[in-house]
């Protein structure tokens, strides 16, 4: 009796472990709040407008149908190898073993790149064909390991004496061998299944424009806030499972057991309730996934293919774009300018328009990745402001290549009640008073830049003592930093988790809205102001929509609307002009005067070798 | 049995296609500079002091969590399988079904639980108790870790413990041996290839990742799977990078080598 009550009580224990953050994820989507930070109340909108927001429907999709395709080939492609590796020599065996166990023992981002650059070299366009393969050959092994330990257990004196007793191999095969192993291959399917339905690098990796799974929409999200949509589909399809499984197995016992004695009728019934039911839920996700699927694959000539930040322009926008011109959108995120470049200079996937920062620009002109604007396309570029050309020439000398999109600067946010003095130098950054308070950009330009500026350098320096000695001031911080985080400033911040932060000044206003405690500043030292900039590529397939893109954006009523959906300050003078909220318009934070940027320079590119020092010190600092 | 060699054809082809030659190309950056020379600078990469340390930290937090994991893991699959056919196959699903919410937003949730003035330390100020101060720790790291790895100790060995023969227990039982000697001499042996596997599956997911360590060690831990993330993606260099998997393969080989001696020695043990 002690026993069962010690199991009852461990399993219990266990299934706390494993469903606390399910739990917190499904109570945050009923948070009427956007950040996770902070409960705003209950609400049922983000249900509501998941259903409006096709982003996410469609990659909901993509992501179940590659789930299902990638693990039904993968089980039969599984199933065969490992029943064959049975038949194998010892030696083979052992070999062929140790090849099928690479993807999963390889670190996925290997894996990934590996097959990125395998598709690349055979020209294949990276999109759902690519993930598929992709999610297949990293699939199969889990597919032989959990079918083989079965096959090592079944005995073969079973089959043989099917065998003998007449059976072709075949049907002994069906009839003795694979019942016996059948636990092992629906476990297979199901982890396969799942770990295509939860994989992010692999896919990340060998995905094209304008397909997403959940994993890859998350992790752009994951940079400024997971929408809280995303919570209410994930709660939606966990609860569907649970569903299907409780349906499946309903009163499994009673079925069993006396079911000779049943009357059809009856039998007929709980055949209904516990296969046909789910199969029918099952078939209806998969047939939506292929309605939206032939939806999607509407292939009009007009179209125009984008490469932005991750939520880095009102969704709203895109729909008027492709309303008023006829030109189709294909919407793809990035997250650094980093994975970005790459992409582009591959020529894997030819985009049409691009928005990388100012630094990356500069890289991209010098390596002939970039088309000359034809601006005579673009009349609208008169609302943009003449000094952020001006600024601009820094890393677009002729002003030919690029169009400011947005900018701003690196500054402190930090809030006013977990601080004792006016905050206006880096220095509180290595204030000991601070330590377990003090959240740290997590990338390497704009930690340096910060120390750099601090010592009185150039956040351009290529000097190795002077990054040595902002070296060895990052490492002096690193006790007293709580986290080097990026976009998660903003929520740790709004959730009083800490009372600095390093933040870009486009998420200082909206953390105002949430946390009127905050406050931002640029420290007197100066600081990093950028600009982002839209650009075409050297190999853009449609110039011209890319320019009638491009110009519909500088539009003023278009900036506006992006500048309130991301408060990110605008280049477009002709928007500032339209804000209604004056606090807004005349906001330092958004618009800066230009004695607070005074000391502040934009990032260049600094060449490859320089790039592998600085990456080499942040090395020393986060390993430190 | 030996006619099914057939069998494993297609999935030979296919891995040589997507898993031989992309690792090749691998191998090929590896052992090259920028300009395609031959070179084995990349892999020397290893030895810097940081890169040392983030690689030991990364094999200790992965030990710690496999045997954490495995300790968990253990008598879970063994209650499971001691339960009634139908009704533990419904339970251990319910060990697969958190992996239906996304593994991205399942490690953030644990961000917004521990974190200082989260969920968990709400509740134990509530309550009067100290507080759990162990985000942006290695603690944090392994709890994640666990936390999302478990799953694949529980089911290869729960799918060999439920392969039991009951018989075989019972015969232990009859010839006088108590619950202990049964577990040891009969039931753990058994069990081997299903614990081999599960301390595949944990160990190396939890060696090379580089997400948990991210999102609940504060970025402030670096280890070797963060280290190859940000070489090729902050650092864009594909050599170094693709040299330092070649090396972080190497370890993972070791390993592999050891399991199936190992498992080559009980192998032999347990057929009788």
């Amino acid at each position: 009796m002690i026993k069962k009550h010690a199991q009852r009580i461990y399993l219990a224990l266990i299934f706390i472990l494993l469903y606390a953050p399910i739990l917190t994820l499904i109570a945050l989507s009923f948070n009427s709040s956007k950040t996770r930070a902070k409960w705003g109340g209950f609400t049922l909108d983000w249900y509501v407008s998941l259903f409006q927001n096709e982003d996410i429907m469609n990659a909901l999709y993509t992501t179940l149908i590659i789930a299902l395709l990638s693990a039904v080939i993968s089980t039969i492609l599984g199933t065969m190898a490992a029943l064959g590796m049975q038949g194998m020599k010892k030696k083979y065996r052992a070999i062929f073993a140790s090849i099928s166990n690479i993807p999963m023992l390889n670190a996925e981002i290997v894996t990934g790149i590996s097959l990125m650059l395998l598709f690349i070299t055979l020209h294949m366009t990276l999109g759902f064909k690519t993930i598929l393969l992709s999610h297949i050959t990293f699939n199969v092994p889990y597919v032989i390991l959990s079918v083989t330990p079965k096959l090592k257990q079944t005995s073969k004196s079973t089959y043989e004496a099917a065998l003998d007793l007449g059976a072709s191999p075949t049907y002994a095969f069906f009839k003795v061998t694979l019942p016996d192993i059948m636990p092992g291959v629906l476990s297979g399917f199901m982890m396969a299944f799942t770990m295509s339905l939860d994989d992010f690098i692999i896919t990340h990796f060998t995905k094209g424009p304008g397909i997403d799974t959940l994993s890859t929409k998350i992790y752009t999200e994951v940079r400024k806030g997971i929408k809280p949509e995303m919570y209410a589909l994930s709660t939606l399809l966990f609860v569907t499972v649970l569903l299907l499984l409780i349906l499946i197995n309903t009163s499994p016992q009673k079925d069993e057991l006396p079911a000779k004695k049943k009357t059809k009728k009856r039998r007929v019934g709980a055949f209904l309730l516990r296969r046909a039911l789910p199969a029918a839920i099952v078939l209806l996700f998969i047939g939506g996934g292929f309605y939206y699927g032939s939806q999607n694959a509407s292939n009009s000539e007009k179209k125009v293919v984008v490469y932005n930040w991750g939520e880095y322009l009102d969704p709203e926008v895109l729909t008027l774009f492709e309303e008023e011109t006829g030109i189709q959108v294909v919407y793809e995120e990035f997250e650094t300018n980093e994975i970005m470049y790459p992409k582009v200079q591959s020529g894997a996937v030819t985009y049409d328009v691009v928005c990388p920062s100012d630094y990356m620009i500069q890289r991209m002109i010098e390596n002939n990745l970039l088309a000359e604007i034809d601006f005579d396309n673009i009349p609208n570029v008169k609302n943009i402001g003449e000094r952020y050309f001006e600024k601009s020439k820094e890393f677009d000398p002729e002003n030919k290549y690029s169009i400011p999109y947005c900018w701003g600067t690196v500054g402190i946010l930090y809030n006013k009640t977990m601080v004792d003095e006016p905050i206006d130098s880096w220095s509180v950054l290595w204030d000991p008073k601070y330590k377990d308070n003090i959240l740290m950009q997590d990338s390497v330009r704009d930690a340096f830049g910060i120390t750099l500026k601090y010592l009185g350098y150039s956040l351009n320096s290529t000097d190795l003592d002077e990054l040595t000695e902002a070296k060895n001031k990052l490492i002096d911080q690193k006790p007293l930093v709580q986290a080097y985080v990026i976009d998660q400033v903003r929520d740790k911040m709004i959730g009083n988790e800490a009372a600095i932060g390093v933040i870009y000044s486009g998420e200082a206003i909206y953390t105002q809205k949430e946390n009127p405690d905050l406050e931002y500043v640029i420290p007197k030292e100066g600081s990093n102001i950028w600009i982002d900039s839209w650009v075409i590529p050297a190999n853009a397939e449609h110039k011209e929509n890319a320019e009638a893109f491009i110009n519909f954006l500088c539009r003023e009523d278009i900036a506006l609307m992006n500048f309130e959906y991301i408060t990110y300050s605008t280049p477009n003078d002709a928007a500032r002009e339209l804000i209604e909220d004056e606090s807004i318009k005349d906001s330092k934070i958004a618009f800066p005067d230009d004695e607070d940027l005074e000391n502040c320079e934009t990032f260049h590119y600094l060449g490859d070798e320089a790039d592998e020092i600085y990456n080499d010190l942040w090395n020393k600092v986060k390993s430190y | 049995m030996k006619n099914k060699k057939w069998l494993a054809t297609p999935y030979l082809i296919w891995s040589v296609a997507f898993i031989i030659i992309p690792l090749l190309m691998i191998v090929y950056y590896g052992l090259t500079d920028k300009e395609g020379h031959f070179t084995l600078s990349n892999l020397a990469k290893i030895t810097t002091p940081e890169n040392l340390k983030a690689l030991g930290l990364a094999l200790l937090l992965a030990f710690i969590s496999t045997v954490i994991c495995l300790i968990l893991a253990y008598p879970l699959a063994m209650i499971l399988s001691q339960k009634n056919v139908n009704q533990s196959s419904f339970i251990v699903l319910i060990f697969i079904l958190p992996m239906w919410m996304n593994f991205l937003l399942r490690t953030l949730a644990w961000q917004t639980l521990l974190e200082k003035n989260g969920v968990i330390n709400n509740i134990l100020q509530f309550l009067y108790l100290p507080t759990l101060d162990i985000i942006n720790t290695p603690y944090a790291i392994i709890l994640g870790m666990v936390y999302n790895f478990l799953p694949f100790m529980v089911l290869p060995i729960y799918n060999v413990l439920i392969k039991i023969d009951q018989n075989v227990i019972n015969a232990a039982r009859d010839l006088g041996a108590n619950n202990m000697q049964t577990f040891l001499k009969i039931t753990l042996p058994l069990s081997v290839p299903g614990i081999l596997s599960g301390i595949t599956m944990v160990f190396v997911p939890a060696l090379t990742t580089f997400v948990v360590s991210d999102l609940l060690g504060g970025g402030k831990i670096l280890l070797i799977g963060n280290v190859i993330e940000q070489t090729f993606k902050q650092g864009n260099n594909w050599n170094v990078g693709s040299g330092l998997s070649l090396v972080l393969m190497i370890f993972i080989i070791l390993s592999m080598v050891f399991m199936s001696k190992t498992e080559k020695e009980e192998g032999e043990g347990d057929i009788l």
